[in-house]
């Protein structure tokens, strides 16, 4: 299978604890994969060990079939891993239009022009585009934080928990641009605890429980599965 | 008249304390860590223009050329050499290292300079217009000039560059900003170097005035200390303004029975000495009844 995301067999420690443990994944260029699991579960952990935040132990992540595991962050998201935090993270003294200049890497005009982009996929943010990020609601904050992570027009996108606390409708609105940002070629691997809604608009899923993966498979079919129906969504 | 002279003088001394502590908080907000060095550097500053001076044979303003070029190195290495190495350690090692590097630098200057207190060279010439009552030394108007150039370029870098935009993300959130692409440790280390070239001048504007010696380095630390506390820990127009305040403190404090003369008999009170206690003594009571400094942070979580 062609991948722009391959994880074979990771395990990585937090402190002393095993965090994730023979950990493997796949994502294909375009594919957006869920990655469903209660908190703790070790889904943030396995977003930061893609983008090089935390490091494997061993295994060995690949990007674009090229092993990615020993470089550092930066490198990564040069090379076009795009990274989403969760609890948004907005830079909070740096304006929104700053917030996503600064993570573009092309000329002037390119980033007028991605700027722009971003604010057609959330036109929300648009009306604030002067305002510092810390005086952003909650759901405006993901949103920016969202078009901070598309701003280097990344293959690959870590989305993690975008959901968390906001309010089912702005949970609806944020989830429900995946589609859009996926028809673009990029690719997502989304954390997510809210697990129907982010079946809805994802083609694979993954489940992990206590750092391992306890299932996988095309989303339609685990959304229907017992098991992840009875763990996830509620019997 | 003598209330505008002394808002001059205020002004042309508050410019040059504004750079100290305005290089102290970049480095402050770029690691959370107080560089205790910060002094240091304005002295090395100040026996660099003496250096270049001797050496070229230029006025002050020229000399600032090369001093900024000298010193946005000493900025570097003064990262890799006290930040660096020690960066995953709680903050006070940070402390630690860089009172040292202080240290090394102030007895540095006297090996090579001697301990008698110098002065630099003028900024363009010496002399002054008369205006009215009023004394404008061309030092003080180009003390004031160079300074308040360098803040507006700051400024200017700080909001209207990629670079800038990049340093001021590295500060607010280091592993978010590296997961964006930025290189953060070479903005870190490009943070002392700007903390250091603003130093740097400020030890060339000062030294003129108020000479340099090796041991000045405590002094203009603890000046930009009191400012970044009085601004409001972090807030950079807070260092500015604190800065200010500090000067506008020290001119003001011995001219008061000449402002005032309810004030006269008691002249003899108004020395340096006594500046030094009631200042510290009104910076006591600010901090008592507002411990966040006088200007609140212009970054709040939001409630």
């Amino acid at each position: 299978m062609n991948t722009v995301l391959d994880i074979e067999q990771i395990e990585v420690r937090y402190g002393g604890v095993t965090a994730l443990r023979d950990v493997s994944l796949k994502v294909a260029p375009g594919q957006a994969v869920a990655l469903l699991g209660a908190n703790g579960a070790g889904k943030s952990t396995l977003l930061k060990t893609v983008i090089g935040l935390m490091r494997a132990r061993t295994g060995d992540v690949r990007f674009d079939g090229r092993s990615i595991a020993t470089l550092p962050p930066q490198r990564r998201a040069r090379l076009g891993v795009g990274y989403c935090p969760e609890g948004r993270r907005t830079f909070p003294g740096l304006q929104v239009r700053e917030n996503l200049m600064v993570a573009c890497w092309e000329g002037r005009a390119e980033r007028e022009r991605r700027v722009e982009e971003m604010f057609s996929l959330f036109p929300a943010l648009r009306q604030k585009a002067d305002h510092l990020a810390w005086q952003l609601s909650g759901g405006q904050q993901q949103m920016l934080a969202i078009g901070r992570s598309l701003m280097g027009r990344p293959r690959l996108l870590l989305l993690d928990e975008p959901s968390l606390g906001l309010s089912p409708v702005l949970t609806d609105e944020v989830i429900g641009r995946i589609p859009a940002i996926k028809q673009t070629g990029t690719a997502i691997l989304l954390a997510e605890q809210n697990a129907a809604k982010a079946l809805a608009v994802c083609d694979h899923a993954y489940v992990l429980q206590t750092g391992k993966v306890v299932g996988a498979g095309p989303a339609g079919e685990l959304a229907r599965s017992a098991d992840v129906r009875k763990a996830f969504l509620g019997g | 008249m003598l209330a505008l002279q002394l808002l001059f003088n205020a002004i042309a001394l508050g410019a040059a304390y504004a750079l100290v502590a305005l290089g102290f908080v970049l480095i402050l907000n770029a690691t959370s860590a107080v560089n205790f060095a910060q002094g240091d550097l304005v002295m090395v500053g100040g026996f660099g223009a003496l250096a270049f001076g001797s050496l070229l044979g230029l006025p002050g303003i020229v000399l600032l050329v090369p001093l900024l070029v000298v010193m946005i190195g000493i900025g570097f290495l003064l990262a890799f050499v006290a930040y660096f190495p020690v960066r995953k350690r709680p903050p006070d090692t940070v402390f630690i290292t860089t009172i040292a590097a202080g240290i090394i630098m102030s007895n540095g200057a006297n090996a090579i300079f001697g301990p008698e207190p110098r002065a630099t060279p003028s900024l363009v010439s010496s002399g002054d217009w008369q205006i009215g009552g009023l004394v404008v030394s061309y030092q003080s108007a180009a003390v004031i000039i160079v300074a308040a150039a360098l803040i507006v370029g700051l400024h200017l870098l700080f909001t209207r560059t990629q670079i800038g935009r990049r340093l001021r993300a590295t500060a607010q959130d280091r592993d978010v900003a590296a997961s964006i692409g930025i290189p953060v440790n070479l903005m870190v280390a490009a943070t002392f170097a700007v903390g250091a070239a603003l130093a740097g001048a400020a030890g060339l504007l000062l030294s003129r005035n108020f000479f340099v010696s090796p041991t000045d380095g405590a002094n203009y630390m603890l000046k930009a200390y009191i400012a970044v506390t009085l601004g409001g820990w972090g807030s950079i127009p807070g260092a500015v303004i604190g800065a200010l305040i500090i000067a506008a403190f020290e001119v003001a404090f011995p001219a008061l029975p000449a402002l005032i003369p309810a004030l006269a008999p008691y002249a003899e009170a108004f020395t340096q000495v006594w500046s030094t206690v009631v200042l510290y003594v009104l910076i006591l009571l600010i901090l008592w009844q507002r411990p966040q400094g006088l200007f609140g942070e212009a970054v709040r979580a939001r409630p």
